[in-house]
């Protein structure tokens, strides 16, 4: 009973997080001087603005109303997925982003599972051999690695491997016009996917080995590792079932707050691999200034952090009993 | 496929060293189906190397063998040990605050132990993770409880349950009851018993009474040695090794009454010849030189040089009369070295002839005195330099026409030990161990000057000065008020625990003696009615006369003249007994 209680506190408080960031943006360009109509859709927009559009865009948003109106207008444009309409690219916002964000949730999404999940199992099988050849190689080759800045380690393999070896492609998701469909199709995606997301995880990969070893070697000197040794279980048990599954539960945590970092890393890759996800799309949006698509932009990573936090924290709870029964 | 020797534990000159230093040296063990064996020693002795060693977990180098069913458990490739472990060598471990895995039910837990091993298919082994639980007094909703949500002595329950998944034929407990309540440790110590009965058991422990009430045969072990081995009964109850009696001395316990001693120095792995050699009160030259050998005496084996404790003094039939009246008739004692034997009787027993004829101040009729095992007919310096006497009037016993240093020196000047400077050296030494004042105004003084406890320590300061083996206290403080009488007895204890110091401690007090001493005697008439262990003689008396002193001694209750919940009847008799026994004797005085 206690353990639904605090599911849903911690519910609650990521609907608290999600309610001050929707205030935000709203309040945010109101409050700027001047007009918030220029506020909103910046100042390029309202030079091609004819007046008919600018009554519109007036009454749309209620700012001839008192501003609890303007809420009002506000709460049902975003419960209607109304994110504004992008100058730039002549749609909704909601559309454009929609467009883009397949590419980078198959990115970012099997970035943070790949570098996650090999991070655990290179931690623990290093951490249970401490000091030996293959502990020794891997702490030397992922901290060099992952002291590189992501998009640094992305130019680099796209040298190597795009423009020397030429056996990756060079910039995009798919061969354009190439119509090609099924496995095909999906092998083209991967090929595309190959050089961003290696990139990615590799720069990732460092924090989550060394916090998954680290923990390791310590949680093979507690005592119920020799307990479970001398019921007789057999090495991978010990490795996996015990000090393994105990060592997690600092990695999930850590992972809940690696998510803006590997994000913003998506960004920058996206950028340089001309990849067009979410990221790219950002980039296009600051420099044509496209404030509405900005805006929907961070709106949307907001909330994929808050969501993908509020899953680590789910998830946390199903590893370890302490967390579930306390109040 | 049973041959002799097939099922049992047997361990062979087992040595483990960590980094070149040796933590378990020469352990030799045999043990068969049924039999219960603890290993005391304290921390750092290297008992939980030794169960770690038989679980195959020794980290250090190991020599000497292990051997299970014709099977060397040292060098038995790892696979093949690990599939031993839990089912065949299982272990309780200590109820230490992450002994069981935070993250797994204990019910899953235990039914692990079983399915590691394929122990038939998952549901049985479910079912009888249930049911072993259940035994140990862990129901079903406790069962499927994480460690967290258990108290100390639960998950010790579920540890013991998860050692017995497998009904292993070993099973080492270690510190099985550390950090339990005494309720709880009682029930835990029952399912131990019980679940011990049919298997080899080794209970790995400091509390001296989890092992007395696990084991029937126990082994101490100090600095990686075994010093010690015998029936858990006859080894706590007399000890042999001068480590195993200052363990049990310092042990709290409700079975021995005399006040807790300590043991001198600390544990030192490194000492040549006997490891317990810098520690113990009764070492010779021979004791640092060469590491003694486990010698078998009546089924206690024992490694010493100087064959256990030795008896530093024997009275053989002492008899004496003055005149028509026997004062002493047959009287046969022995005072062991370290210890306080109590002579306990009314005025006018015999007590204070007995020691008078030890000191050698009047001969016995008929009988011996051996001072280290040989007869004494001539006491010569040699004998005094090692037996001194405080006597029962300090007022008495002090010459008042000298000062403090000449009374405290005059030991020395007799002996003609060292120079001038030295003597008086040793006299401020000797009055510093008695908590005097050992400045120059002081030693000038007289005795008039002194107060009777002061008196009183010059006196003992007097006879330690020579540092003798043998000290012979003749109601010692008698003449004093109780919190002096208690600084000096804690003074003479301190002296014991420091030097091993043996005292044959005459008095009339048995509230007092069985504070002080570790066997009491009591003398009636002149002859020895009852001699035994302190506890034994005050809680359960043999001889009416003990009982009858026993009811007169000291109490703080507060119903005055009926001692305990005796019945009007019980009252009735001990009335009769006490004018049988005590008003007789004052008829014959």
């Amino acid at each position: 009973m206690s353990a639904k209680r605090s599911v849903r506190g911690s519910l609650a408080n990521y609907l608290l997080a999600l309610i001050a960031i929707f205030s935000l943006n709203f309040v945010l360009p109101r409050m700027m001087p001047g007009d918030p109509l220029q506020a909103i859709y910046g100042q390029e927009a309202l030079v091609a603005m004819t007046p008919q559009m600018e009554a519109a865009l007036i009454q749309k948003f209620s700012l001839d109303q008192p501003w609890s109106s303007q809420l009002y207008a506000y709460i049902s444009g975003l419960f209607e997925g109304d994110l504004g309409y992008s100058y730039y690219f002549r749609d909704q916002v909601s559309a454009v982003i929609l467009g883009a964000l397949p590419w980078t949730l198959i990115l970012t999404g099997s970035a943070l599972i790949l570098a996650t999940s090999l991070g655990i199992v290179l931690g623990m099988e290093s951490g249970y051999r401490r000091g030996g050849s293959l502990d020794r190689g891997l702490i030397a080759g992922l901290i060099f690695i992952s002291g590189f800045p992501d998009f640094f380690v992305g130019i680099v393999l796209l040298l190597i491997f795009g423009v020397s070896l030429g056996i990756a492609p060079l910039y995009g998701s798919i061969t354009p016009y190439s119509g090609e469909t099924g496995l095909a199709y999906l092998l083209d995606i991967l090929h595309h996917l190959a050089l961003p997301l290696a990139s990615l995880v590799l720069v990732q990969l460092g924090a989550v080995y060394l916090l998954t070893r680290n923990t390791m070697v310590v949680v093979l000197k507690e005592r119920f590792v020799l307990t479970a040794r001398a019921k007789g279980c057999t090495d991978r048990a010990v490795r996996y079932r015990h000090a393994g599954r105990n060592s997690l539960l600092p990695v999930i945590t850590a992972t809940g707050i690696r998510l803006p970092q590997l994000i913003t890393g998506a960004l920058f890759i996206e950028i340089v691999f001309s990849y067009p996800g979410v990221g790219l799309l950002l980039s296009t949006a600051l420099d044509a200034r496209d404030y509405p698509l900005i805006q929907g932009i961070l709106l949307l990573v907001t909330v994929a952090v808050l969501t993908a936090n509020c899953g680590v924290d789910l998830l946390y709870r199903r590893l370890d009993p302490r967390v579930r029964h306390a109040r | 496929m049973v041959t002799p020797g097939a099922a049992m534990l047997e361990i062979r000159d087992l040595v483990v060293s960590y980094h070149g230093s040796r933590v378990l040296s020469d352990v030799n063990l045999r043990l068969e189906y049924g039999d219960s064996m603890a290993i005391i020693g304290e921390s750092g002795a290297g008992k939980t190397t030794l169960g770690l060693a038989i679980m195959g977990f020794s980290e250090g180098t190991t020599s000497g063998q292990i051997c299970w069913q014709g099977r060397d458990l040292l060098r038995l490739p790892e696979e093949d040990m690990r599939s031993l472990r839990g089912k065949v060598v299982a272990m309780v471990f200590q109820n230490v605050e992450d002994a069981l895995n935070p993250v797994l039910n204990i019910h899953d837990q235990v039914k692990e132990a079983m399915t590691v091993h394929r122990n038939g298919p998952g549901h049985a082994a479910s079912a009888r993770a249930f049911g072993l639980l259940e035994a140990v007094g862990l129901d079903h909703e406790r069962a499927k409880s994480f460690p967290h949500q258990l108290s100390g002595g639960e998950r010790q329950r579920a540890l013991i349950a998860m050692a017995l998944a497998n009904d292993p034929d070993i099973l080492i407990l270690d510190e099985p009851t550390a950090s339990l309540d005494s309720v709880t440790k009682g029930d835990v110590i029952e399912i131990l018993r019980a679940a011990a009965s049919d298997k080899i058991s080794l209970v790995i422990t400091h509390d001296i009474s989890t092992a007395a009430s696990l084991s029937k045969k126990m082994a101490v072990l100090y600095a990686g040695t075994i010093v010690e081995m015998g029936r858990t009964e006859d080894l706590l109850k007399n000890p042999r090794h001068p480590y195993t009696r200052g363990l049990i001395r310092s042990y709290p316990n409700m079975t021995t009454t005399k006040d807790l001693q300590g043991i001198p120095g600390r544990m030192d792995r490194e000492a040549d010849g006997c490891p317990f050699h810098r520690r113990c009160t009764q070492r010779t030259d021979i004791c640092s030189r060469l590491p003694p050998s486990m010698q078998e005496t009546n089924g206690r084996l024992i490694a010493c040089h100087r064959g256990g404790i030795v008896p530093l003094l024997k009275l053989r039939g002492i008899t004496k009369s003055f005149g028509q009246r026997e004062v002493l008739s047959n009287v046969s004692l022995t005072v062991l070295e370290g210890e306080t034997l109590a002579v306990v009787g009314e005025s006018g027993c015999g007590k204070t002839t007995l020691a008078r004829i030890t000191i050698g101040l009047c001969d016995p009729d008929r009988g011996d005195v051996l001072f280290e095992d040989e007869t004494l007919r001539v006491r010569g310096l040699e004998f005094y330099r090692k037996v001194q006497m405080i006597y029962q009037n300090p007022a008495e016993s002090l010459s008042h026409r000298m000062s403090v240093l000449d009374l405290v020196r005059e030991p020395l000047d007799v002996q003609r030990l060292g120079g001038r400077q030295e003597r008086e050296a040793s006299v401020r030494k000797a009055l510093d161990d008695v908590e005097l004042p050992s400045d120059d105004r002081f030693l000038a003084r007289y005795p008039h000057q002194l107060s009777g406890g002061e008196a009183q320590r010059v006196a003992i300061a007097r006879a330690m000065v020579l540092q003798p083996k043998l000290l012979i206290a003749d109601e010692p403080t008698s003449a004093l008020d109780a919190s002096i009488q208690a600084k000096i007895l804690r003074l003479l204890q301190n002296l014991q625990e420091k030097r091993g110091l043996s005292m044959l401690f005459i008095t009339h007090d048995l509230a007092l003696a069985r504070k002080v001493s570790d066997r009491i005697a009591v003398l009636h008439r002149g002859m020895l009615v009852e001699e035994g262990p302190a506890s034994q003689v005050v809680s359960s008396p043999a001889h009416p006369y003990t009982r009858c002193l026993l009811e007169q001694a000291a109490r703080l209750d507060a119903t005055i003249g009926s001692p305990g919940v005796e019945s009007s009847a019980g009252r009735g008799a001990a009335a009769q007994d006490r004018d049988r026994w005590i008003g007789a004797a004052a008829v014959n005085r």
